[in-house]
């Protein structure tokens, strides 16, 4: 197992060195200038070869990669080019923001998605099931921009007014001034619900067809043949069995979403690994685009090994090697 | 089966206390201890400040002086409602000017006036921050300020500034986007380390709350009251600075009461929400930043000063901006300057004569010798009257304004094609070489009426001035260069004011550009929390008078 997951390691450091050059190449040569955009006000001409040269932008591109990555490699992640702000610092910070809205989203997501998968697959083409069918039909496509703007509206403003309190059950923003449990979750429920939408209709459809498979095997007719009632068969044979491919694409996922929550953290005015990605991309700012997709990518591998590794654990005859 | 039934009940076990320690720890580093609830008070910000190092290039943003800068740190100078310049809380009057030469200005200090240490604002201060500006590597702006020759610190409470040649802008140092530094706090240590993430001292009503602990980067800027000031204190407890990038979720907060002032920029539909809530009260405002068609006039066919007058006057801009505008302010106004009004002892409104008027666009283009095609486009030598707009993609109300535009040029017998372009290739390669026809973009009005950075032949971009000159539109005519080089050198007030009316109507004649609408702004307060003197400044920001804020 150990030799495993360092092979895997291994192996994605070539990957993100070349997604690095690529993603450098691209911004340099067709991002915004971050000297243009820290002098775009300035009516004193000079400002922008004076910014050049204090953030080493003159230098030949391959040099500027090399000089990045040396000072990487070193611990060093640099300043941002656009606030000057330290990029580790920055990272580290967002990071735990996004981790914040991921975990809970995950947890919430997943519970409903399994709870709406085995409900499915339990009673195929009944009502329920073609009403989630259809619930998860609209949650895939809908817009995570509509979405968000009308849970503010409805169930951050309407329901406000409808029970005339001098401030939202949910809140719309960030609440700086809240303290304890409540006031935590009052600020993550709409984010958390925007995020869920689209997880929970994908996940339930992984977990429905994977535990009608299950569900129709030899051995759960066997087990039913023996006398064990449905709910056992469903929930201890049924789900265990089934749970692999959901766990395998929900370990997947939660990689991406430390990259993917652009939308919904701007929507709720949240910082975040989105919100901090789309700041740099809007500034050409390289020095925190790089070290920002060095780090998602290497969450993406550790969670695409996590998956890997949980596999072999909830199906004993899955060996790593 | 035990063992998996164990192995089960460890993995539940360890999500229930990853769930709970992950709500606790969750919920610790970004907590601000609770407040009264009538001593604080949360605005929304829509952009954060880059960076708290006034003078570096890291710090070029408004929203950097209207949420922390003005309120936080002194300026000789500051721009009143009206425009005008008016002394700031250091200083005893305005300061004295001679002319010269050399030309001196004398800013008598405020005995009074303290840093937050409770150690005396003098003209050392004045010293450090402008050889701050001339001595660091990555400066915003040196414009005047490499133009002082030295400053008299003799006398503590007066700073006597000596130029090395006249210089109209002076209103603008020690001011503008910069503020004053602390010498005794600063000097000998780097001053970008010292400031860019925020710092503890002051000299203005606000403070950072605990420094640099103030600013919450990606989150918030909270402010408490400088005991030390001088002027009148704050009654407000705390105002926090929340930022919220998107103008829809900004009024959303204000409508459920999350933060009680936002300043956003207008969307559609934005006023009509507002007069659904009875308890807030808003404030239209036309900001210093505008749009127009700025116009390459070294390009065919507009290299031709009459087809640049038949251009203006076959496009009418009160439609543009009534499409552009109405929906989000239900008013539409045209700007008729590259002076904005808001600074109203220097605008006058020089292209007001260009309407709609086909029968000028026919006279102006047949006596220069253009005649109309079967197609209906003039056409002069066997060259069509066809031209190219370009703006930065991605922008719906410029894109709109493009149609409009073409749309109309089309009536008028002209050719105009749109092709909008990435913002670097357009600002960073296309205006500086020359390679356009027509741009569209926004420009900044400031409280010096200074336009030759922009409008005189000398600051084309040439090898003479090492390809960095501003005027990329190569706007090339002696009464401009006259009028607008004597703006910028006369000191005398009166005279500058001539200067100014005759260099507009210069760049009116000649069609330089055309302006099109400033960018209107919002204040919005909430008018049953808020009260005392709640106004907006397009230049200081609506929150330079927060001070003067009562909560309700």
């Amino acid at each position: 197992m150990t030799k495993y997951i360092g092979r895997r390691i291994a192996a994605s450091i070539p990957v993100l060195l070349l997604a690095s050059v690529l993603v450098f190449l691209l911004v340099r040569e067709f991002g915004a200038d971050p000297a243009r955009v820290r002098c775009q006000q300035s009516r004193d001409v000079h400002c922008r070869a004076r910014a050049r040269a204090a953030l080493g932008l003159d230098d030949p591109l391959p040099e500027q990669y090399v000089t990045f990555m040396g000072d990487f490699l070193q611990g060093d992640w640099g300043q941002s080019q656009r606030t000057d702000r330290s990029v580790a610092e920055s990272i580290r910070d967002d990071l735990w923001e996004t981790s914040q809205l991921a975990f809970w989203g995950v947890l919430f997501s997943g519970g409903v998605a399994l709870a709406v998968g085995v409900y499915s697959a339990s009673r195929p083409y009944s009502r329920g099931d073609y009403l989630f069918t259809g619930l998860a039909f609209a949650g895939i496509a809908m817009p995570t921009f509509w979405f968000g703007l009308l849970t503010i509206q409805y169930l951050s403003f309407e329901l406000q007014q409808l029970l005339g309190t001098t401030e939202p059950i949910f809140y719309s923003i960030p609440n700086p001034l809240g303290s304890g449990v409540v006031d935590y979750f009052r600020e993550l429920a709409l984010p958390i619900l925007v995020l869920s939408v689209q997880l929970v209709a994908g996940w339930s459809r992984y977990q429905r067809s994977s535990m009608l498979e299950e569900l129709n095997s030899d051995y759960i007719r066997t087990a039913r043949a023996k006398g064990l009632t449905r709910r056992r068969v469903v929930w201890k044979h049924g789900l265990r069995n089934s749970m692999s491919a959901l766990v395998t694409i929900v370990a997947i996922d939660v990689g991406a979403l430390f990259g993917g929550l652009i939308i919904t953290e701007r929507i709720f005015s949240r910082a975040g690994m989105g919100t901090l990605l789309l700041s740099a991309v809007n500034n050409g700012d390289t020095q925190v685009i790089l070290p920002w997709m060095l780090v998602v990518g290497a969450i993406i591998v550790a969670f695409n090994l996590v998956a890997d590794v949980l596999y072999g654990v909830l199906d004993p005859r899955v060996r790593l090697s | 089966m035990r063992g998996r039934s164990t192995r089960f009940a460890v993995f539940t076990c360890a999500i229930v206390v990853a769930l709970v320690g992950a709500s606790v720890a969750a919920a610790a580093p970004s907590r601000v201890p609770q407040q009264a609830a009538s001593g604080t008070i949360r605005i929304a910000a829509e952009e954060e400040p880059t960076c708290a190092d006034w003078i570096a290039s890291c710090a070029g943003s408004s929203w950097g002086n209207w949420a922390l800068g003005n309120l936080t740190l002194p300026q000789a100078l500051n721009v009143n409602a009206d425009g005008e310049y008016v002394p700031g809380a250091i200083l005893v009057d305005l300061p004295t000017l001679e002319p010269g030469p050399p030309m001196k200005v004398t800013y008598r200090i405020r005995p009074e006036a303290v840093w937050s240490d409770g150690e005396p604002i003098t003209s050392k201060d004045f010293e450090y921050t402008w050889k701050q500006v001339v001595t660091s590597k990555d400066i915003y702006d040196t414009t005047g300020y490499i133009d002082i020759e030295s400053i008299d610190t003799s006398d503590p409470t007066t700073a006597v500034v000596t130029f090395s040649k006249p210089v109209a802008l002076w209103r603008d140092l020690f001011g503008g986007f910069y503020f004053l530094l602390p010498s005794h706090l600063l000097e000998g240590k780097s001053r970008s380390k010292a400031m860019k993430d925020g710092y503890a001292f002051s000299a203005g009503p606000w403070k950072l709350d605990g420094g640099k602990a103030g600013w919450k980067k990606g989150k918030t800027i909270t402010l408490v009251p400088n005991g030390a000031f001088w002027g009148t204190k704050p009654s407000i407890g705390k105002a926090i600075f929340q930022f919220i990038p998107e103008s829809s979720a900004e009024l959303e907060a204000v409508k459920t009461g999350q933060v009680v002032a936002a300043y956003p920029l207008p969307i559609d539909g934005a006023l009509d929400q507002l007069d659904e809530s009875p308890s807030l009260t808003y404030t239209v405002s036309f900001g210093n930043q505008y749009d127009g068609f700025w116009i390459n006039a070294k390009a065919f066919p507009l290299d031709s000063k009459s087809v640049r007058q038949a251009v203006a006057y076959a496009t009418d801009r009160q439609v543009i901006v009534d499409q552009i505008l109405r929906p989000a302010i239900r008013q539409g106004r045209v700007l008729q300057s590259f002076i904005v009004p808001t600074f109203r002892q220097f605008y006058v409104p020089a292209f007001e004569e260009y309407t709609p008027q086909p029968d000028r666009v026919d006279e102006l283009m047949t006596g220069d010798g253009w005649k109309k095609g079967s197609d209906g486009i003039w056409a002069k030598g066997g060259k069509k009257a066809s031209f190219e707009i370009n703006s930065t993609a991605g922008n719906e109300s410029r894109a709109l304004t493009e149609q409009i535009w073409q749309s109309q040029l089309r009536e008028s017998g002209f050719d105009l094609k749109i092709k909008n372009l990435n913002s670097d290739v357009l600002f960073g390669s296309r205006l500086p070489k020359g390679q356009y026809d027509v741009a569209l973009y926004a420009s900044v009005g400031t409280p010096d009426p200074g336009l030759c950075t922009i409008f005189c032949s000398n600051n084309i971009p040439s090898k003479k001035n090492k390809n960095v000159g501003n005027n990329t539109t190569w706007t090339n005519d002696p009464t401009i260069d006259r009028t607008w080089s004597a703006v910028d050198t006369t000191l005398e007030d009166a005279a500058r004011v001539t200067d100014t009316q005759e260099g507009q109507a210069a760049l009116a004649e000649y069609v330089a550009s055309i302006p099109l609408y400033q960018a209107p702004e919002i204040f919005i307060y909430n008018h049953d929390r808020l009260g005392g003197n709640l106004q907006d400044n397009v230049v200081m920001g609506p929150f330079f008078t927060m001070n003067e804020w009562v909560l309700k």
